[in-house]
């Protein structure tokens, strides 16, 4: 029923609950979202959203030079707290994104690294994450 | 049958003054094309390129390069060589830029290629003849560069055709 929810192109015929439906999308969705959370070795280090993005952008140009430092992402949302980010990216630069945050090794010469919580191309999708459902 | 595949990019390179060209040596070549591509795609275009970059092929009188890069990446590399604008050889900057003129599968279709551009070359020249010596001489270099069966091609008429252009 999740895929149902999420389908864009799909027909609303499903009658009775949770019947297997197959979700097809015609064409590829123009956006990737990314939910990240950044680890520090020391938590008492804060970085704002500005920072956060120099950093991964700074990422990208020792990855994949400037090419890849002239790729299109953005950050919608960031909490400074959690340091949990949602980022968008074209899905051409998608696994440019992810190579570059999976190799961010250090910030400030302390180490630090990337989770990639969820990734989507629906932002509805991020709304809710089912491996942390409690189920009774 | 199985090969490893590669792809061979015939690029001729400009530079202003013509003896610079001389200067030229493989290793240079690849330098520079190394460093453009590590600058404009980082790491991940410096490790593509240790893998089968090489340079086949430079001739210094005209300026002709062959260089091999592997089939599967050869679209990001190439996509660098724009952004060569000099070549450093022996201590002295030489300032420059390739022109790709053909992308072959072998060495030999590139081969070909060259040959038939540089009758092209020849062809055009033609007009601009002062006198007839100077034509006969340029005719005579047509019907040599032609790609003849059996025996062996001559397309290292590189010196001649440099004199002619001049």
């Amino acid at each position: 029923c999740a895929a149902m929810m999420q389908g864009q192109t799909s027909d609303w015929k499903i009658a009775g609950p949770c019947t297997f439906h197959r979700v097809v999308l015609k064409n590829a969705s123009p956006h990737h979202y990314m939910k990240v959370h950044l680890e520090l070795e020391d938590n008492s280090n804060r970085l704002s959203a500005v920072e956060l993005k120099h950093f991964i952008i700074a990422g990208l140009k020792n990855l994949h030079g400037e090419v890849g430092a002239a790729l299109n992402f953005d950050v919608l949302k960031y909490d400074e707290g959690s340091l949990t980010a949602l980022l968008r990216v074209h899905s051409s630069g998608l696994v440019k994104l992810w190579s570059s945050l999976t190799l961010l090794g250090s910030y400030q010469n302390q180490s630090c690294a990337f989770r990639v919580l969820q990734v989507s191309p629906f932002l509805l999708a991020l709304t809710g994450n089912s491996r942390e459902l409690q189920l009774h | 049958m199985v090969r490893v595949k590669s792809r061979y990019l015939l690029c001729e390179v400009n530079v202003s003054e013509s003896r610079d060209l001389l200067l030229l040596d493989d290793r240079a070549v690849a330098g520079a094309v190394r460093s453009a591509v590590a600058r404009m795609h980082g790491d991940y275009g410096a490790a593509l390129c240790s893998i089968r970059l090489s340079v086949k092929y430079l001739n210094v009188h005209n300026g002709m390069v062959f260089l091999r890069f592997p089939k599967s990446c050869y679209q990001l590399l190439w996509s660098a060589l724009p952004f060569i604008t000099n070549i450093e050889s022996r201590g002295q900057q030489i300032p420059c830029f390739l022109n790709c003129l053909h992308v072959g599968g072998t060495i030999r279709t590139c081969q070909k290629f060259l040959i038939r551009y540089n009758t092209q070359q020849l062809q055009r020249i033609l007009p601009k003849c002062k006198n007839a010596a100077e034509k006969d001489q340029v005719c005579q270099e047509i019907l040599n560069c032609l790609p003849t069966r059996g025996s062996k091609p001559t397309y290292e008429g590189g010196s001649e055709f440099e004199d002619e252009r001049e």
